[in-house]
Formats: C-alpha cells, sequence, structure tokens
C-alpha cells in the first residue's frame, strides 16, 4: 500500500499507536491519501476510524512508523503552516458556549497572520448559510452546524479535510446534504476528503472505500471490490446481504436473526 | 459591538470619577480644602485604584478560566486557589510573620495562590496535558481541604486577632493604600496581557482541545499559559483586598450576554466591568451607612446578582 | 396515667419552689462560660469553686489553669457534661440563649448575668453575691463601682473632648454605641466620635474619621502586635489633631469586661485623658 499516487498528500505508513502503553491499538498500519481524492473510512464503532484520523492530523503520536504531509514528515511542520494544510474536524464539538456562525468561521483564519482572500461571507455563501451569519452555533440544526465547521476549514485553506463521522446523528437528508457539499467542494476546490463513516449504505456510493477492522485496514478500494458480504461480517460482525441493482446502486440488508448474537467484530471468517 | 465596547470604557472610569468624588460626603475638586484634599488623594484615590485592580483582575480570571475549564461554573474559588490563599494568611496571621512589613499578609496569600495553582495543575496534569475536569475536580476537592483546614484553625484558636483574617477573607478594601497599587499593577498586567495575546487560542479551546489542534494550536501548552495568567489575576486579587465572590464567576457570563464569547473582547470587556462593578460596590458599601462600612462583596452580589438572573430569564443564550 | 402526670407535676413545683437565692449557695461545681463572669466569680472568691472556664477566660492567672469548655459562642455540651458541674453561669451578652436552654433541659442549672451597661453592673454584682452565698465581698465590690462611678459624674474638665476608642486597627474597627467603652467616655464627659454608629463595633470609615478629626485616639491593646498594627492606620490619620498633638494612647484590656476590673479600667482611662477627678 505505498504511494501508488503521483501526488500523495497524506502518507501513513507502518503506523503503530496504543491509548494504554500495552498491547497496539493500531498495527502497523499504512494509508495513503493522494491529492483530489474523496475516500471513506469505514468500520464499526470502536475500531479506530477516530484514532486513524486523530494520528493522521498529528493530534496523536504514532509509537512506531511515519506519517507525512506533502512528502515531509508530519512533526516536521510547525503548527500553524501544518493548520494551513490539514484539518481535522472531531466528532463532537462543544457548541453550548454562545459564539455566532461567523465568529466560528472566522476562526479559520486564526494560522494566518495575513488575511487570506477569502472571507467569512464568501465561505458562508459556498455552503449556503450566508443568511445565517449572525446566528448563534446552538440555534443552527445539527446539518447547518456541520456546514458551520466545513465553511471554517475553507478560510483555514486546508487541502485536505480529515472528518470524523461528520454524518452522525443527521437524518437522511441532511447526511446527503453534507455529502453533496463535500463532493462539491472536491470537484470545484479540488480538496480532498477523508470521511470516517460507520454506515455501509452510504459508504456504497463512494469511489473510494477503506474498512477498518479493530487495529487495521481490511482493505482499500471501490466499493465493488472492498464490500463484500465477508468482509463486511468479518468488519461489522453482522451477516449482511448486498443487493446491486442494475444501474449499479447498491444497498445492504441485515440478514442476521434478531434474536441470536451475531459475531465479535474482527473474528476471522470461518471457513 | 464597538458601542458596547465603548460604553463599558465609559462605565469604566465614570465608577473611578465617582467614587473620586461621591462617597461618605461629597468632594467638590475646585473647593478642596486641607482635609478633603487629603481624603482625596491619600484614602480614596489608592482605594478605588486598587478596586478597580481588584475587580479587573477577577473578571478576567473568571472569563479565562471558564473558557479553559469549558466549564460555566469555574472561577478562581471553584479552583481552591482563593482558599489556598486564604489559609496561607491565615497561618502567617497565627505566626504572627511581619518580616515583609505591611505586605506580609499580602504576601503570604500570594505565595498560598501560586503554591495552590501549582498543586491544582498537578493534579490535573496528566500523560502531557491538562484534564479540565480532573483540574476542577482537583480544585473543588482542595479547596473543601483548605476551607475545612482555615474553619480548624480558627475554632481551635481563641486569638481575636483572627478577627482581621476573617475580615480580610471576605473581602476587605478599607485599609488600600498606595503601597498595594504597585503589585497589584504588576500582577494584573501580566495577568491580562496573556490571555489577549492569546485569546484566539482560548477561543479555540473552548471549542474543543483537537478542534484547537487543528486550527495550529498546541492545547496543552495554551492551556498551561493561560492558567499561570489566571494565577497571576489570583494572586493579585486575592493579595489586593481579600475574597470577594460573584465577580469572577459572573460578570463573564453577563460580559458573554453583552458582547459575545470572542475572547479578544470578552477578556478585556470583563476586566473593564469587574473592575467597575467593584469600584461602583466599595462606593456604595462605604456610603450607605457612614461612617460603618459594609463588606464590598456584599453589595457587588446585591447588585450583582439580580441582574444576572434577570439576563438569565431575558436572554434565552446558553452561556458556556 | 394519673400517677406519672401527678409525679411530674409535683417535680415540676418542687423544682419551681427552690428560691433562687439558695442554689448558688450549695454549688460547688460551676462553669463560667464568659470572661467577665469568671473575672466577677474569682473576685468573689469562688475561684476554688470554678471547674470549668472558655477558651477566652485568661484572667486572673488562675484562671488559664482551668479546664477549657470551649469558646464563648461554640461551647461544647460533651465537656461541660463530663465536667459534672451543679451550676452553669451564662451571660446574656456573648453567650447563646438556645445554649443555656439546652442546658437546663439537660438537668443543668444555670445562673444568668443580665448586666450589658455600666449602670448595671454594681446591680448584676450584689444578686451574684447573694446567688453564691458571697453577699459581703459583691457588697464591697458594688460599692467600689458605684463610688468610682459617683466620683466621676462630677463635672469635668474633660468635657467636650472627642475621643476615638479603636478596638482593632486593620482593618479598622471602633467601640461604638452600646459597649463598655462607649458608657465610660460618656462617664468621663467624653464624646465618643464612633457614638453614632449604628452597630457596637462598627468598621470604621478611615476618611470619616479624618473629617471628625478627634482630639483623642485611645488603642485597646489587647494583644500583642497591636501597637505595630496601628503604625499604618496611625500614618494614614496623621492630620487628626490627636495624632498632631501626639495624643494617642494605648490602654489594656480592662475596659473590654463588664466585672471587677472596670473601675482600674475608668481610672486609667481618665489618666490617660489628662482628667484629674
Amino acid at each position: 500500500m505505498s504511494s501508488a499516487c503521483k501526488h500523495a498528500i497524506l502518507d501513513m505508513q507502518g503506523v503503530s499507536f496504543s491509548y494504554t502503553g500495552a498491547a497496539p491499538f493500531v498495527k502497523d498500519l499504512g494509508l495513503t491519501v493522494c491529492e483530489g481524492e474523496f475516500i471513506g473510512l469505514l468500520g464499526a464503532n470502536g475500531s479506530g476510524k477516530s484514532t486513524i484520523l486523530k494520528l493522521g492530523s498529528g493530534i496523536l503520536k504514532p509509537a512506531a512508523g511515519s506519517v507525512s504531509l506533502w512528502g515531509k514528515p508530519l512533526r516536521a511542520y510547525a503548527n500553524k503552516d501544518r493548520a494551513k494544510l490539514i484539518s481535522y474536524l472531531p466528532q463532537t464539538i462543544d457548541i453550548s458556549v454562545p459564539f455566532t456562525v461567523a465568529e466560528v468561521v472566522g476562526m479559520g483564519l486564526y494560522p494566518y497572520d495575513v488575511r487570506p482572500s477569502m472571507t467569512v461571507a464568501e465561505a458562508l455563501t459556498l455552503v449556503g448559510l450566508e443568511d445565517k451569519r449572525n446566528s448563534y452555533l446552538s440555534d443552527l440544526s445539527g446539518g447547518e452546524q456541520r456546514r458551520v465547521f466545513i465553511a471554517m476549514t475553507l478560510l483555514q485553506g486546508a487541502g485536505l479535510l480529515l472528518l470524523d463521522e461528520p454524518l452522525a446523528n443527521l437524518d437522511i437528508r441532511y447526511q446527503v446534504e453534507i455529502v453533496r457539499l463535500l463532493k462539491q467542494l472536491n470537484k470545484e476546490r479540488s480538496i480532498s476528503v477523508v470521511i470516517a463513516l460507520h454506515d455501509i449504505n452510504i459508504a456504497l456510493q463512494f469511489e473510494k472505500v477503506v474498512l477498518i477492522q479493530p487495529g487495521s485496514i481490511l482493505g482499500v478500494g471501490t466499493p465493488e471490490e472492498i464490500l463484500t458480504e465477508e468482509r463486511i461480517r468479518h468488519a461489522f460482525g453482522v451477516d449482511v446481504k448486498i443487493i446491486r441493482q442494475p444501474g449499479g446502486k447498491a444497498y445492504i440488508s441485515y440478514e442476521s436473526n434478531f434474536s441470536r448474537p451475531d459475531k465479535e467484530p474482527g473474528t476471522p471468517v470461518a471457513g | 459591538m464597538k458601542l458596547k465596547i465603548f460604553f463599558v470604557i465609559v462605565i469604566f472610569f465614570f465608577s473611578f470619577g465617582l467614587s473620586l468624588f461621591w462617597g461618605p460626603s461629597v468632594i467638590n475638586p475646585f473647593n478642596l480644602d486641607e482635609t478633603s484634599r487629603e481624603i482625596l488623594l491619600s484614602i480614596r484615590a489608592p482605594r478605588s485604584v486598587v478596586a478597580l485592580l481588584m475587580g479587573m483582575a477577577l473578571g478576567a480570571s473568571g472569563a479565562v478560566l471558564q473558557g479553559i475549564l469549558r466549564n460555566p461554573l469555574a472561577d478562581p474559588y471553584v479552583l481552591g486557589i482563593s482558599s489556598g490563599a486564604s489559609l496561607a494568611a491565615a497561618l502567617g496571621i497565627l505566626a504572627g510573620a511581619s518580616v515583609f512589613g505591611a505586605v506580609t499578609v499580602p504576601l503570604f496569600a500570594f505565595a498560598g495562590a501560586i503554591a495552590t495553582g501549582a498543586v491544582v495543575g498537578m493534579m490535573g496534569w496528566n500523560r502531557g496535558v491538562i484534564w479540565p475536569e480532573r483540574l476542577l475536580l482537583a480544585g473543588v476537592g482542595l479547596s473543601f481541604l483548605f476551607s475545612a483546614l482555615l474553619m480548624l484553625i480558627m475554632s481551635i484558636s481563641a486569638d481575636e486577632g483572627l478577627r482581621r483574617a476573617i475580615l480580610w477573607i471576605f473581602g476587605d478594601l478599607s485599609m488600600s493604600d498606595w503601597t498595594r497599587v504597585p503589585y497589584g499593577l504588576v500582577l494584573v498586567a501580566g495577568g491580562l496581557a496573556i490571555p489577549i495575546v492569546r485569546a484566539r487560542a482560548l477561543n479555540a479551546l473552548v471549542l474543543g482541545d483537537e478542534f484547537a489542534h487543528s486550527l495550529g494550536f498546541s492545547p496543552g501548552k495554551e492551556r498551561l499559559l493561560l492558567f499561570v495568567s489566571v494565577g497571576f489575576l489570583t494572586a493579585a486579587s486575592v493579595s489586593l483586598g481579600g475574597m470577594i465572590g460573584f465577580i469572577g464567576l459572573l460578570v463573564p457570563h453577563i460580559m458573554r450576554f453583552m458582547v459575545g464569547s470572542d475572547n479578544r473582547y470578552l477578556v478585556p470587556v470583563s476586566a473593564l466591568s469587574g473592575g467597575a462593578l467593584l469600584c461602583f460596590a466599595d462606593l456604595i458599601s462605604k456610603s450607605i451607612l457612614p461612617p460603618m462600612e459594609l463588606p464590598a462583596g456584599i453589595v457587588t452580589a446585591i447588585i450583582g446578582a439580580p441582574y444576572f438572573l434577570f439576563l438569565l430569564r431575558r436572554k434565552n443564550v446558553l452561556s458556556l | 396515667m394519673h400517677k406519672p402526670a401527678t409525679l411530674f407535676l409535683i417535680l415540676l413545683l418542687f423544682f419551681c419552689a427552690i428560691p433562687s437565692s439558695s442554689y448558688g449557695e450549695a454549688s460547688r461545681r460551676i462553669i463560667s462560660l464568659a470572661p467577665n463572669i469568671t473575672e466577677i466569680l474569682f473576685s468573689l472568691g469562688l475561684g476554688d469553686r470554678i471547674i470549668g472556664v472558655t477558651t477566652f477566660c485568661d484572667y486572673p492567672e488562675e484562671a488559664r489553669k482551668k479546664p477549657k469548655v470551649g469558646g464563648m459562642w461554640n461551647p461544647s455540651l460533651e465537656a461541660i457534661l463530663n465536667l459534672k458541674p451543679d451550676l452553669v453561669a451564662v451571660s446574656t451578652n456573648g453567650n447563646h440563649k438556645e445554649f443555656e436552654e439546652r442546658l437546663r433541659s439537660m438537668g443543668i442549672k444555670t445562673y444568668i448575668f443580665t448586666a450589658r451597661r455600666l449602670s448595671e453592673l454594681p446591680r448584676d454584682l450584689r444578686e451574684a453575691g447573694q446567688a453564691f452565698g458571697a453577699g459581703q465581698r459583691a457588697e464591697v465590690l458594688a460599692q467600689e463601682i458605684e463610688a468610682t462611678l459617683s466620683r466621676f459624674k462630677k463635672p469635668a474638665p474633660l468635657r467636650k473632648k472627642r475621643v476615638f476608642f479603636i478596638v482593632w486597627p486593620d482593618p479598622l474597627v471602633a467601640a461604638g454605641p452600646g459597649t463598655l467603652i462607649d458608657d465610660v467616655l460618656n462617664l468621663l464627659g467624653a464624646e465618643n466620635v464612633a457614638g453614632k454608629a449604628r452597630v457596637s463595633y462598627p468598621k470604621y470609615s478611615i476618611e470619616e474619621l479624618l473629617r471628625q478629626a478627634p482630639d483623642i485616639i485611645v488603642i485597646g491593646d489587647m494583644r500583642e502586635g497591636i501597637q505595630k498594627m496601628s503604625e499604618g492606620l496611625l500614618k494614614r490619620l496623621k492630620s487628626v489633631p490627636a495624632v498632631k498633638n501626639n495624643k494617642v494612647f494605648y490602654i489594656g484590656d480592662d475596659l473590654y469586661r463588664l466585672g471587677p476590673r472596670t473601675p482600674k479600667g475608668i481610672e486609667d482611662l481618665s489618666r490617660l485623658l489628662g482628667d484629674k477627678p
């Protein structure tokens, strides 16, 4: 899984990490994000999606292995320089503080001493929130809040977004809205995006998927290649059926018996 | 926004001016006799300056602490720093120490504040970063311990000299003179400079450590730096006039209603209005029943708390 | 049903019937809950019978060696019970009423000193003397106090002198109205500058004191370090006539307690104020 592309933005090789100092949680992980890619990082709860994104953004420091950004070790970057290239949005951001939308979006300028060309108003227009400028963050819907933070990363100018479960707790309309917005930014502004997900149906709509089992990568590629019934059973511990429609659309159906326990995720596929 | 900030600055200087010329008796600045001049220059002026400085320290430290701990109930007293300071002061009085002359008691309080801050910081420090919840709980725990020790000392001491310690612990500005101003000024200036310079980091920290990291800040380092500034500010307030509640806890909330949560404005505005409020409260406390003086803390709470409750009902804004 | 109730009634009548003057006489084990009561009891020659005092009771010297039962506001009920007293002497000036009631409800007899003002002291002393069977000594003491009072009742040249009595210098606390000190200053014909404050021991405004410009300042020197502690205050009061004219005096703690030392306190203060009765 070495850099298979011309311009690798983020390159993680042989990365190991442990929260406790004992047995490593992430073991010998390799993951490359190429310029302009739009990747779904799919895995069960607790499989290490967040950990991988935090290792990639430098919040966590790997015990072994290397993480490089644009070919240079991530740790060699000054904090502010790194912030101009990569932006990690945690799954939960404490929004109980009465910050306004404009104030939060404006924080995207913090890494800069000289104001870059984009303004708060422009960023808000790009995410379709131009009329919410002075609203309090806590007055917005979950989907709108996500868009506010995405607008902030636009101002931040980061070419790579690492988004930790940006679709969690959103109903389907907002999930589609956010993915559509991110795809649009990916196409029009060539921003590379990695989205941590646990919804297999959404991952099936992506062009590139990284499937995670606890602590390591089970496969990288198109959904057709990666999201097989066996692998999903392995990663999630449930029996599913993948239904592919003639038009290319695919979705899954839960096949397990509700009255019988499934296997733990990560248990080797029987047979 | 600009108007509101201007308004707070005007209030700040207005309360300073008012406290100079109004009081138990009115002083006409254009018709000064000997006594009035003396009262103005060596009684009222230093007292007003000390009240302003102390209020500034309280207001700013509350704002910073609530931000770095992401907790609306944080203030210098919750962290136990102030009770540590009081305990040290009471011990100093008991021991009869007077090595450093007039500033002995403030000096003990200062040492107590810094030492407690360090202990609380160490308790909250784990795996290379400060953990807000641990820090807060450690502070609450230490605060209980120190208050209990303080009570213990007072209970077993027949010494009426502790009356002073008690009054001082409840906050007292009546003995303020110019000797307190220089160290107060240095501590407050230092304690305010840090959060004003690091206001962006503080804003990012309010939204989360990972969020702050993503914006190019080092959360552990920033929080430590800001915590040091709280140490300066608390040491200043406790050694200037003892313990006065309310301002540190509620003035930042009131100011959030007014100017919003952006710490670039919130911290300085909390400082200014904290100073104005304490100065004004002290003015009332010494003027209402002359020649008697009431503790300024009582008046502060009586003025401030109803206004805060009014705002809480009226504005449906969650504050931190 | 009838029997216990009747018994209770009889017992009640029995206790009520005891003349108040006799129970003190019989008391061999007395606990004093206020320093001035301790002094009074000692001066009545009852020192041997005192088996417990408060932590504040430091006069006379023997009082310091008596077992302690706590402070004035927070004496220990258990410590008192352990000492098995016949009688506990309390003051309306400093002890809690509820505590006295509690003692009685536990079957401990109490004697209550009610005097708060200078003029009430002789009467209180005589009553106590009768109650404790030390009537003669009490009479001598009472007459001594009455003599002192009448001696100073004559018009004195001190009249109109404005005196400020400092109880504590930092923060500034004065002796206000309703205190023994206020009574004594009035007796001596001086004007208590803090006499118009609203509470007995007001925390006093320094700037008001500057305006009121007292002729004489007296500082209660009840504890080591008071003189040193007062330096800062006196520096701020340097323009006041009392300080300018070197009329700042320190005085012992005789005037803090309404008791046998009060006459001495009056004499001392009058001497300090430059009065010759």
